[in-house]
């Protein structure tokens, strides 16, 4: 808290930062009001309240199976994400070999590369495979775990180095003269102190993936649409509530999930 | 160059409370100094009259005029951070400049201000660097420049010296000292160090728990420490617990004995009597003249050169620090540890200390 | 070597692609057989020919500059009223606050901006009480598009700054304000400067960003406002033009990469002399 600047300028800063939070979140907060109106046709104000919109968007297949596929999906892409980056962010924040600023260039880029020059890049090469070998790929869930696995890993990476950083490297080796072996030592000292980089690494990973727009819109198929893919086909051609409730399950999940990782590690370190 | 009065002035932090009704007065070019241990509170007592923490309550006034409600910006005090904070991305000389810009003071008289300044802290030739160029010590001397250019009505100093090293701690202690006589300069600095204190100030303030314990000339603080606390803090090793006898002419030890007093004020109940260690001689038999005399065996002997320390274990249980002349400067012979001694004091030596 | 794995992973699944796509980029499009083999320029040359596609860059560029600004000018006081004025818990919610949106997704959160904006939503029967009357004309158009984009990158912007302006030494803005500056002073001499590198890192994500973003231009914008990002997906998963496709999505990286470092450069040079 900052005394010695006049009342005054802290309301200034209090109300206009009201006010732009406010413009980030309100919408949010309509569309979760939105998704119990019981008005068919979407207008404001409201007419009167009703949970229909939850049923209707649970009997909806695209939805209901998006929703499943997302989950399926984003935490496989997690796991890969997790078994590829524990070992890389080690080897970038132990090792000390030549090339390791490229390393670790390569290992972030897919978090550089925009989404949808990715997304057809990977699209692209996918039906090239296939002409070539008739090996399909674009369009199965394979694909899609693919390309959710490049989103999830530079998540986990980050957030799983920072918190290797911190560990002050000698209180290995003092498990190490304490008669601790090598393994031993990971799976008691180095892996409880990482934690919380771990979790917040895994919760991250899977946030930014299940959201993935840019690059699933290549490769889903008939039979493998995540929710987000499903979401902005339905908005082409309605605009109900349904949306309201699919977003309202969806607004949960990631605030309880950001929820849990803020109490692993600080969230703005993430970004 | 006006005073600074403080009128209860307090600072809570909710329930907690950092600086309790504090009221002191700084004199026209007084230099006074802040002391205390961390988290006394005398950080928060100095950047409330700098304007950096708002007042709960009371009043703070320079020359008559009541600051209280002014921003930092427009009390016009010049004030030393501990770590300086010179602005990273200004050159020396910006540095200095800036206050004056600030007052609109225009290009030729800064310059020439700017100028003086840097010659009166022997930094002329730096104007041009980057502040993370200098060392600690010129660093600390761009900071006073830049605090005492805008000419404050009050100069405050958050413990100027404790990021610099012995040696030029040493030497900035007298330069500041200097400057601050030389411009008559009304100044408050705080520091944890009761050396820093003692050999720089004209008054201490010692602090303890957001309360003033004592204030005073260095002198008269150390020798009549008025607390418990303040004996220990100024490092008076010897606090003897007791009780006055009527009529304040002896003191009973808790541990048995009565020792001789002279020249106390009455204290009701449990006190302590705090004897410092240069006051208290060392014999290696018992002495014959003593007015206070108590038998023990040495337990540490510590060779500092010019004095010896030793640590007593008396025969009542008390252990007890004396300070000896260092036997080549015509203090006793050296006494091993484990010997038996004698330590002695004169009546007057004593000062009696309330228990809180 | 424990990076291996990782590495192996991008290289196959982004790097590459992404050179193939180079390659393809200079392919031949025939609609009968997709791609013939070839090494021409035709697919640039017929970008920079056709008036269309640039108009395309050029809205897409000024969209991205101007969504930027506002997500600056917006960003800084939240930034730095995060940094300063409240405690440390506030902080923490008020961070989570600002996260959620960013990580809803952008499906769902331009589904929000499209009930607010759109000719009976919110915002209209909000204005309807003010006595405002007929078609608010947000949805399909640049503002609605700008709306949406700032809501998506302020909190961006306002993390970037925010950890920046909690790495400047509270002391200096004393030191400021005791040599006699006003907040604006010290802001405008010591902070802003102090900040610089975080301004420009911001501002750069925040232009990448825009640069791409695919789903508030095709949800909000409509199908008649284009922008290089849905213009690509077009190209390359509804047309099948692989090779222009691709060459467009190059020219938009090239164009994204020139002018975040040309931009990093002039303000670099102006503020080297203290940094490096």
């Amino acid at each position: 808290m900052r005394a010695g600047q006049s009342r005054s300028i802290r309301i200034g800063y209090t109300a206009f930062s009201m006010a732009v939070i406010g413009f980030i979140v309100l919408p949010l907060i309509f569309i979760v009001w939105m998704s119990f109106y019981s008005n068919k046709i979407l207008s404001f104000p409201p007419e009167g309240y009703t949970l229909d919109w939850y049923r209707r968007a649970w009997a909806l297949s695209d939805f209901r199976n998006g929703f499943f596929l997302s989950l399926r999906t984003s935490l496989i892409a997690t796991v890969v994400a997790l078994c590829l980056g524990l070992p890389a962010s080690f080897a970038l924040v132990r090792g000390r070999f030549w090339g390791r600023e490229t390393v670790s260039t390569v290992l972030m880029s897919p978090m550089v590369v925009p989404g949808i020059v990715g997304g057809s890049a990977l699209f692209v090469f996918f039906l090239e495979v296939e002409f070539l070998t008739g090996w399909r790929v674009a369009g199965t869930s394979l694909g899609l775990i693919v390309a959710h696995s490049l989103i999830a890993l530079p998540w986990m990476i980050r957030l799983v180095t920072t918190s290797l950083i911190s560990v002050n490297p000698s209180i290995e080796e003092a498990a190490r003269s304490l008669g601790a072996a090598p393994l031993t030592v990971f799976f008691r000292i180095t892996l409880p102190v990482i934690k919380p980089g771990l979790i917040a690494g895994s919760l991250f990973a899977f946030i930014n993936s299940f959201i993935d727009l840019e690059k699933s819109i290549f490769l889903v198929g008939p039979d493998s649409t995540t929710l987000q893919i499903a979401l902005i086909n339905y908005l082409e051609w309605n605009f109900d509530s349904t949306i309201g409730a699919v977003a309202t399950v969806q607004i949960a999940l990631i605030t309880v999930l950001l929820l849990i990782t803020d109490r692993y590690a600080k969230l703005s370190r993430a970004f | 160059m006006p005073d600074v009065v403080l009128q209860d002035v307090a600072k809570h932090y909710g329930p907690a409370v950092a600086v309790a009704n504090m009221s002191l007065r700084i004199g026209d070019g007084e230099l006074v100094a802040l002391l205390g241990p961390s988290g006394c509170g005398k950080t928060t007592t100095l950047r409330m009259i700098g304007g950096f923490v708002e007042t709960t309550s009371g009043c703070i006034t320079v020359g008559g005029r009541d600051v209280t409600a002014l921003p930092p910006n427009r009390r016009n005090m010049g004030f030393v951070f501990q770590n300086y904070a010179l602005f990273p991305h200004m050159t020396v000389a910006q540095n200095v400049a800036f206050g004056l810009e600030m007052r609109g003071v225009n290009r030729s008289d800064t310059d020439r201000k700017v100028r003086e300044a840097l010659v009166r802290v022997r930094l002329a030739q730096y104007a041009d660097r980057l502040p993370r160029q200098l060392s600690g010590g010129q660093q600390q001397r761009v900071a006073l420049a830049r605090a005492l250019v805008i000419e404050p009505d009050v100069l405050l100093l958050d413990e100027p010296l404790s990021n610099l090293d012995a040696s030029l701690r040493q030497e900035m202690k007298i330069e500041i000292r200097q400057l601050q006589q030389s411009l008559g300069l009304t100044t408050i600095f705080v520091t944890h160090d009761q050396d820093e204190a003692m050999s720089t100030a004209d008054r201490m303030v010692l602090m303890y728990n957001g309360k003033v314990e004592q204030v005073g000339p260095p002198d008269e603080v150390y020798g009549a420490p008025r607390s418990v606390f303040a004996a220990g803090f100024l490092g008076i090793p010897n606090l003897l617990p007791g009780q006055m006898l009527p009529g304040q002419q002896g003191f009973r030890l808790e541990a048995g004995p009565v020792l001789r007093l002279s020249g106390q004020a009455a204290v009701a109940g449990r006190c302590f009597l705090a004897l410092r260690p240069e006051v208290i001689s060392i014999h290696a038999a018992p002495p014959s003249d003593a007015e206070n005399c108590l038998a023990g065996r040495v337990e540490i002997m510590t060779y500092h050169g010019s004095a010896v320390e030793y640590q007593l274990r008396t025969d009542i249980g008390l252990t007890l620090t004396a300070r000896a002349v260092a036997p080549g400067l015509g203090g006793p012979a050296l006494l091993p540890e484990g010997s038996r001694a004698w330590l002695s004091w004169p009546a007057t030596a004593g000062v009696t200390v309330s228990e809180n | 070597m424990l990076a291996a794995p990782g590495l192996v992973f991008v290289t196959l699944g982004l790097l590459l692609p992404l050179a193939l796509m180079l390659r393809n980029s200079l392919n031949r499009y025939d609609p009968s057989e997709l791609m013939i083999s070839a090494v021409t320029a035709e697919n640039y040359l017929k970008f920079f020919g056709d008036a269309f596609y640039q108009e395309v860059l050029w809205r897409t560029v000024w969209i991205s500059g101007l969504s930027t600004a506002i997500c600056l000018v917006a960003g800084v006081p939240v930034a730095y009223f995060l940094a300063r004025h409240v405690s440390a818990l506030a902080k923490r919610m008020l961070l989570i606050v600002i996260l959620v949106p960013l990580l809803i997704g952008n499906a769902v959160r331009t589904s929000a901006w499209m009930l607010i904006l759109n000719d009976k939503g919110v915002l209209a029967a909000f204005l309807g009480l003010f006595g405002h009357e007929g078609p608010l004309g947000l949805m399909y158009s640049a503002q609605g598009v700008i709306i949406g984009l700032v809501s998506v990158l302020l909190p961006f912007m306002i993390i970037t700054l925010n950890s920046v302006f909690e790495s400047i030494d509270q002391n200096l803005e004393d030191a400021g304000q005791s040599l006699g500056a006003g907040h604006f002073t010290i802001m405008r001499r010591i902070v802003l400067p102090l900040a610089m590198p975080g301004v420009l890192a911001g501002s750069v994500l925040c232009f990448i960003l825009s640069m791409n973003a695919y789903a508030t231009p095709v949800l909000i914008g409509g199908p008649t406002f284009h922008m290089m990002a849905p213009t690509v997906y077009q190209q390359i998963a509804k047309v099948m033009n692989w090779p222009f496709g691709a060459a467009l999505a190059f020219i938009l990286m090239a164009v994204t990469l020139i002018l975040t470092v040309g931009v990093s450069v002039v303000v670099q040079r102006r503020y080297r002399k203290w940094s490096e």
